[in-house]
């Protein structure tokens, strides 16, 4: 009896995991584009990204610098002095509402919401 | 079951350097998921491994020092309140399924176990990033948990199934 309930728990976690991917992944595209950039809880930069010319944001945070980059109204994680690097594989940032973290150095960036966090529903 | 101490001190420090191995060449390879916190968890073969073969105390020993001196090894601090937060809530878990279960579900238990470490991880991520928009990162690496962790599990299986025919 535990044992099926343990199977059972498990394939669910799977596939309720694996629905809500596909439904990340498939989001509507957001009209906005308005981004925040968010370091340590603060948020320190809004950039409309249909307006903004071509940049460079460096943030520094514990001593440790990202370099931000906005190209082409893309924006990604250039260059970054952390362990792992997981913030510039990110590539850019995609209309699908998952934003850029960089764990280490506590940096955020993402669409501006208009009701505060973006909810984990979709 | 009695097995002298020096023994067990020995095939506990066994294990911790067997699993530092396996953190380490882990930390070579290139990351196959863009997502933070997606890791296949090739040293955490040594604690689903620990929690079926040695008893609660054992597994938690092992764990704590596998991640204190693979985050020296690492280099990456805050690395470690995500391994703990994550780990601990996994050996949990994992202690309470053995409870419960025969040998014979440790891959469920593994894969249980690797779910909630990411919901520890992303605790941890809520707490230390201050927003709780990470939560977005959740069903991706609970997608990811439960695939590495099956894995996981399926290799601490081999390696309790070779280990008993060789010991008498």
């Amino acid at each position: 009896m535990k044992k099926r309930i343990l199977i059972i728990s498990c394939i669910a976690v799977f596939v309720i995991s694996a629905v809500w991917v596909a439904c990340l992944q498939t989001r509507p595209e957001k009209d906005m584009r308005l981004v925040e950039i968010i370091s340590d809880g603060k948020v320190l930069y809004e950039i409309d990204l249909e307006k903004e010319n071509d940049r460079e944001i460096t943030i520094t945070c514990n001593g440790r610098k990202n370099i931000i980059t906005i190209k082409d109204h893309e924006i990604y994680v250039s260059s970054a002095e952390c362990p792992d690097h997981t913030c510039m594989n990110m590539g850019k940032l995609s209309d699908n509402g998952v934003p850029i973290v960089c764990l280490p150095n506590k940096l955020m960036i993402r669409y501006k919401e208009s009701g505060g966090d973006i909810d984990a529903q979709t | 079951m009695h097995r002298p101490d020096t023994r067990r001190l020995t095939e506990l420090s066994l294990l911790c350097a067997v699993s530092l191995i396996m953190f380490i060449i882990e930390m070579q390879l290139p990351p196959v998921v863009p997502v933070p916190g997606v890791k296949l968890g090739l040293a955490n073969i040594i604690t689903v491994y620990a929690v079926y073969a040695y008893n609660a105390r054992d597994a938690v020993m092992i764990f704590f020092v596998r991640i204190i001196i693979g985050s020296l090894f690492s280099g990456n601090v805050i690395a470690l309140i995500f391994s703990i937060c994550g780990g601990l809530l996994c050996l949990f878990g994992m202690i309470l399924i053995r409870r419960f279960t025969e040998i014979n579900m440790i891959v469920f238990a593994s894969v249980a176990g690797a779910v909630l470490h990411n919901i520890g991880q992303t605790a941890a991520a809520v707490f230390v990033m201050k927003t709780t928009a990470v939560i977005v990162y959740l069903p991706y690496l609970m997608l990811s948990g439960c695939i590495a962790g099956g894995f996981t599990g399926l290799c601490a299986w081999l390696i309790i199934k070779r280990i008993k025919k060789k010991q008498p």
